[in-house]
C-alpha cells in the first residue's frame, strides 16, 4: 500500500477488482492470488454482494421478443458450413496444418453495421469463442474473444485463407479480450469469401511461417 | 419475480444442459438484466446484443455457479454488469475484460458467504452516504458507468495518483462500514 492511511483493515485488491479499477495485468495477478487464497474469494464475494445493490434502483425492462430465439439459435443451431473449404483444410493438413478435432460452427453475429463481414470462431472442445468482424470501410479486422484462452505458455495465431493459396498469417490474437488487426488493401480484398482460422502456437507465433500447432477454430466470413 | 430458490434451481438445471430450465431462467431474470445492460450502455440495440451474450455466458458458466459463493441474482447481475462495461470500454477504446469476475470460481464458499446476500441490501447506500459526496459518486461511477481511475481523475480534475489514493481510502472506510 502506498497510502499513508493507518488502518486495521488494509485494502486488498478485491474491491478494486470488483469495481473494475485494476489494470488487466493487476486483475490477472489478483485472479491468480485468489485461486490459492480462499479468504480473497470470500472478500470479493462480499464486495460483489454489496455493490450489486447499487443496481436495485434500475428498473426491469422487457427485452425485445426476438432476443431469446437469437440466444438459443446462437447456442444450439446446428453447424452449417457453406463452402467447400473443409476439403481444403484436410488437404492442407498434410502440408502444414494439423487439424485436430476441430469443431466447425457458424454463428451469426447480430447487429453488425450493414457491410461488415463476420466470422464466429468456435473451438468447442477448448471452450473457445472468438467473434471476428471485418469492416471494409476501414480495412480493420476486430476480434472479440467471448470465451476461452490459449493454454499457459501458448498463443493463438490468426490465419486468413483465400482460395487455394497457402494461409496467410495475420499475426497473433491479442491477449486482451478485444483487439484489432489493420489489413493492407491487398489482404483486405481476400476477406470476402475467405476463411479465418486460429492455430495454437508457441509464444511469438509460428516460427516457420506456417501453422505448426493444431487449428483450434475455423470459420468462413459471411455478410452480417 | 421468481424466488431465490427457484432461480438457483434453474441455474443448477441449466448446468446439466436443461434448455427448458434455461428458458425459465431467462423469463424470470432477463428484464432485470436488460435493465442493467441498458442502463450501462444507454443504447437499445447494443444492450440487446449484450444481453444475448450474457445469457450465452450464463449457459456456459452455470456449472461453476454453485462454487462462487454469490447469491443467484448477484451472479447474474454481475455477469451482465461486467459484460456491459466491457462493451462500453471497447466502444471507448480497447480495454480490460471484467467478464471473468463472476465466473472464476473453483472453491466452495462457507456458510458465512451464503449469509452475506440477505444482509447486503441497501447497506451500501448508508455507508456511501457516510463518505464525502464526491468520493461516493466516484464509487458509483466506477460500478455503474465503468469509470477507470483515469476517467475519475479527469472528471474531478485531480492527478491520477491523487484520485487513486482518495478512492482507496474511501474503499477502506467503506469496507469498515460494511463489516459493521
Amino acid at each position: 500500500m502506498t497510502d499513508d492511511v493507518t488502518d486495521d483493515a488494509p485494502l486488498s485488491a478485491a474491491a478494486e477488482y470488483a469495481l473494475g479499477l485494476l489494470t488487466p495485468a493487476q486483475a490477472r495477478a489478483f485472479e491468480a492470488e485468489m485461486n490459492s487464497d480462499l479468504s480473497l474469494r470470500a472478500e470479493l464475494a462480499h464486495w460483489q454482494e454489496h455493490l450489486v445493490t447499487l443496481t436495485d434502483d434500475i428498473a426491469p425492462v422487457a427485452p425485445p421478443k426476438a432476443t431469446f430465439d437469437a440466444i438459443t439459435s446462437r447456442l444450439f443451431d446446428a453447424p452449417k458450413p457453406r463452402r467447400n473449404w473443409f476439403g481444403w483444410l484436410a488437404g492442407a493438413a498434410s502440408a502444414a496444418i494439423v487439424v485436430a478435432a476441430v469443431m466447425i460452427v457458424v454463428i451469426p453475429v447480430p447487429n453488425p453495421t450493414s457491410n461488415d463481414l463476420v466470422a464466429g470462431l468456435v473451438g468447442a472442445d477448448i471452450g473457445l469463442r472468438v467473434d471476428a468482424t471485418f469492416d471494409p470501410d476501414t480495412n480493420t479486422l476486430l476480434f472479440d474473444r467471448v470465451t476461452g484462452a490459449p493454454a499457459e505458455g501458448r498463443v493463438f495465431e490468426i490465419w486468413l485463407i483465400a482460395g487455394e493459396a497457402a494461409p496467410i498469417s495475420l499475426g497473433l490474437l491479442p491477449e486482451a479480450k478485444t483487439g484489432q488487426v489493420q489489413l493492407t488493401a491487398e489482404l483486405a480484398v481476400l476477406v470476402d469469401g475467405g476463411i479465418i482460422a486460429l492455430s495454437d502456437e508457441p509464444p511469438g507465433g509460428s516460427p516457420t511461417g506456417v501453422a505448426t500447432g493444431p487449428v483450434v477454430a475455423v470459420a468462413p466470413f459471411a455478410n452480417g | 419475480m421468481a424466488t431465490r430458490e427457484e432461480i438457483e434451481t434453474y441455474i443448477d438445471r441449466v448446468a446439466l444442459g436443461d434448455r427448458v430450465a434455461f428458458a425459465a431462467l431467462y423469463n424470470a431474470t432477463s428484464a432485470k438484466l436488460f435493465g442493467v445492460t441498458l442502463r450501462v450502455l444507454n443504447n437499445r440495440a447494443e444492450a440487446d446484443d449484450a444481453l444475448q451474450e450474457v445469457y450465452i455466458k450464463v449457459w456456459r458458466a452455470a456449472d461453476r455457479y454453485q462454487s462462487n459463493g454469490l447469491s443467484p441474482m448477484t451472479w447474474l447481475i454481475t455477469i451482465a454488469r461486467n459484460h456491459a462495461i466491457d462493451r462500453l470500454r471497447t466502444r471507448k477504446k480497447g480495454q480490460t475484460g471484467l467478464d471473468e469476475v463472476a465466473e472464476l470460481a473453483d472453491q466452495a464458499p462457507g456458510p458465512e458467504q451464503q449469509a452475506i446476500a440477505s444482509s447486503a441490501r441497501a447497506q451500501i447506500n448508508n455507508c456511501l452516504d457516510a463518505l464525502p459526496a464526491d468520493r461516493a459518486e466516484a464509487v458509483r461511477r466506477a460500478y455503474l458507468d465503468g469509470d477507470t481511475y483515469q476517467d475519475l481523475a479527469d472528471a474531478m480534475q485531480v492527478p491520477l495518483n491523487t484520485m487513486r489514493t482518495w478512492l482507496r481510502r474511501s474503499l477502506i472506510k467503506l469496507k469498515d462500514c460494511l463489516s459493521q
